[in-house]
């Protein structure tokens, strides 16, 4: 039986379902106190804020759209904004593409499948984290390990993160190490496709590459479009490597400026918490819509098997 | 009573479960709604914070005790962070009117919280008898004062300099530069031959200008202008800052200097991490306190060097190293002021915490440490006294204090080559000017 069906039963029988829902009430209790207090509180006083002019210390002045407006013109605001796509578009692509790819070669039955499984999935504990950053800042420095490896083969390397060309790219780098939480989720669903389309195809001569287009790629979009839309979130709210890997700056020359830091900046350096809260709010409709655009593009590609 | 005051904590714990209404309410409550400049006969427990090394956190903790030996009934709990982290967080607790009572402050810092209302006027304090203000260096003093109070006790004085790593200069054969008369072209050209007799192993100096707001300060006095004026706008000359950058950007292409991929990962690295401490470069510059860490840090023999000259004219300016201020919304304004005052006047803690925050702004403190000075405090001192300031320095105005990464940033945009030097300067003035106009 499929979960749906066990739904629909579960439906159907209303009055045996009523002292759980009690129950199932309480047990959310928690979460809910959580979400009004640390969540929604926060963000209802947020989208209050970014009507106003407010330095911290003061209290705030109501401006209207005022803060809106000063987006229109906010160079460095535009120049984050670039930063931030640039960065989203080109590592999330990259991240899904690697963690596909090694998901499908551990699924072949690779030996000691929980040895590799756990090594890969490693980096995406770690890659967020301040420790790592601090490590990329040295690995990717001049004088850094990353160059000792491009001298033994006689090349030249530069201060990657201390240049405005590079330092974007490093941060990419970083981002799609961190492959290892969709390839396990891709693992995972590539368990579920039943062997027996496998079987047919290969009866009907289907070579390995035309199997993984016609059975494993269709099979597997629910997947790509979960990993997809989750990777984008997360990567449009990127913070700490930028953060660390700058100093704060977002620099050299604003070439790491993510939107998050530089909402950041304005709050906290520049006493502009008004301003602040109001490119969070941008942030929000951003991520919104290219969502929203992802669960309409899903109609077109997506394949839900059932 | 305290339950009908809207901001009680359980006025405001109760607006917290409200969420959505709770930010307005938060946001009116402000602050400046301290104690009383009193005395208490209960037992006080004062908050004090301040960013800095391991060193300060242990002798500061360790001059906490001492008062709290002196006053039985006041407890002191030290909060520390690293210098960027405390500002964020600083602002934070202020807007949760939680701000600690007494607070480490800096120069380009403190008018952004005197003009609102933050800061407790040490007048007052002084009037009632609980900090004496009288033994601070004059010109120090002045740079804590705005709008007619004093916000802020300046710690201690520093100067800019230019550290030089002898051993390096001895064993490339270089004689030691004359710093009572050498100009800015005399230091491009010693840098200059001293990374050619490197051999590609060193770099004469780092870039030590037109990335930070003490050197953009001390280039533009030495040619009579200022970054800020009296009134709290931006004075700066466009053309002297397209000056200053062309003449690093010669530094940079001739050799003199490291390149500007180096200088930005020396930044943020801290003065023991940097080039100049790790021996790859011989000139860098620093403020006059930090050679005890630069000299630990390199094992070299570092010493300062006055900072090149142009006409003749003094650009050096005695800056406040830090400040001690006490928030406005202190409960105990009167116990946090004598903590102020054991601080920065009594020889108890002066036994402890040294030089360590600057040579000590109290003229009667310097004098009572001098004969305990190490060789690093020496030369520091010794610099200090040799340096001939020039106009005191004009403080940076509210809604200023973003200068520093400011310059830090379109400076780098200039050494990077991505923007020409004079539209870099424009730009510069323009937004930093804006930050103070909306501060209006």
């Amino acid at each position: 039986m499929t979960a749906t069906a066990e739904l629909r039963g579960l439906r159907g029988d209303r009055a045996k379902a009523k002292p759980e829902n009690k129950a199932a009430f309480w047990f959310l209790l928690p979460w809910f106190l959580g979400l009004f207090a640390v969540t929604l509180g926060p963000m209802a006083a947020s989208f209050y804020l970014s009507f106003t002019d407010y330095n911290l210390l003061q209290p705030p002045e109501f401006t209207g759209l005022g803060n809106f407006e000063r987006m229109l013109t906010d160079e460095r605001l535009h120049s984050s904004l670039g930063v931030t796509f640039t960065y989203v578009l080109v590592s999330v692509p990259l991240q899904l593409g690697l963690a596909l790819a090694l998901a499908v070669l551990l699924d072949r039955g690779v030996r000691g499948l929980a040895f590799y499984r756990s090594v890969f999935y490693l980096p995406s504990l770690l890659g967020a984290s301040v420790a790592i950053a601090v490590l990329w800042r040295t690995v990717f420095g001049t004088e850094g390990l990353f160059n000792e490896g491009l001298g033994l083969f006689g090349i030249e390397g530069r201060g990657w993160i201390s240049d405005p060309e590079t330092a974007l790219s490093t941060l990419i780098t970083l981002n799609v190490w961190t492959f290892g939480s969709p390839m396990v989720i891709f693992l995972a669903g590539l368990r579920q496709i039943p062997a027996m389309y496998y079987e047919a195809a290969a009866v009907d001569g289907a070579s390995p590459l035309r199997r993984f287009a016609s059975v494993t790629l269709p099979l597997l979009t629910p997947i790509i479009f979960f990993n997809l839309v989750l990777q984008i979130i997360n990567a449009f709210q990127s913070f700490t490597q930028a953060f660390i890997v700058s100093g704060g700056t977002g620099g050299p020359v604003d070439s790491t400026l993510f939107f998050s830091l530089f909402l950041y900046q304005r709050g906290f350096g520049n006493f502009d918490m008004g301003y602040a809260s109001a490119l969070a709010w941008l942030l929000l409709v951003i991520i919104g819509a290219f969502t929203a655009i992802n669960f309409w593009a899903s109609k077109y590609w997506v394949y839900y098997d059932d | 009573m305290r339950s009908t005051d809207p901001c009680s904590r359980r006025a405001l714990a109760k607006a917290g479960l409200l969420g959505a209404a709770s930010a307005p309410l938060l946001a009116s409550c402000g602050f400046g709604r301290g104690g009383e400049m009193v005395l208490s006969d209960e037992p006080v427990e004062l908050r004090l914070s301040w960013w800095g090394s391991d060193l300060r956190t242990q002798q500061t903790n360790e001059a906490v005790a001492a008062f709290e030996a002196e006053h039985p009934n006041i407890t002191v709990r030290g909060e520390y962070k690293e210098f960027g982290a405390y500002w964020d967080g600083l602002a934070t607790t202020f807007a949760a009117n939680d701000a600690p009572d007494v607070i480490q402050m800096d120069e380009q810092y403190f008018k952004s919280y005197s003009a609102r209302g933050a800061l407790v006027d040490l007048n007052e304090a002084e009037a009632a008898g609980f900090l004496d203000l009288s033994r601070i260096e004059e010109d120090l003093l002045v740079t804590g004062q705005a709008e007619g109070g004093q916000f802020a006790l300046p710690i201690g004085s520093g100067v800019i300099a230019l550290a030089v790593n002898a051993d390096m200069l001895a064993q490339y054969g270089m004689d030691m530069p004359d710093d009572t008369t050498w100009t800015w072209d005399d230091y491009a050209a010693i840098a200059l031959e001293l990374t050619e007799r490197g051999g590609g192993d060193i770099t004469g100096s780092g870039i030590t200008g037109g990335v930070d707001v003490a050197s953009v300060r001390y280039w533009v006095r030495q040619r009579g202008n200022e970054l800020f004026g009296e009134n709290g706008d931006v004075t700066l000359d466009p053309d002297l800052l397209v000056e200053l950058w062309e003449y690093y950007i010669g530094m940079i292409e001739s050799g003199a200097s490291g390149t500007p991929q180096q200088m930005v990962e020396d930044t943020g690295v801290g003065v023991e991490g940097g080039r100049l401490a790790t021996g790859r470069t011989a000139f860098g510059l620093i403020h006059n306190t930090q050679i005890s860490a630069l000299r630990r840090g390199s094992g070299a023999d570092m010493r300062l060097l006055q900072m090149p000259q142009h006409d003749g004219m003094p650009g050096n300016f005695i800056k406040p190293s830090m400040y001690w201020a006490v928030s406005a919304g202190s409960e105990h304004p009167a116990e946090s002021s004598l903590l102020v005052d054991f601080l920065v006047n009594s020889e108890a803690a002066a036994d402890v915490l040294g030089t360590e925050r600057g040579v000590p702004a109290n003229t009667e403190i310097l004098e009572y440490l001098t004969p305990q000075f190490d060789e690093s405090d020496r030369i520091a001192v010794d610099y200090l006294e040799a340096v001939v300031p020039g106009d005191p320095l004009i403080v940076t105005p509210n809604g200023g204090s973003n200068v520093n990464p400011l310059i830090t940033r379109i400076g780098q945009e200039v050494y990077f080559g991505e923007t020409a030097p004079d539209e870099a300067a424009e730009a510069l003035i323009d937004e930093l000017q804006g930050e103070i106009d909306a501060t209006k």
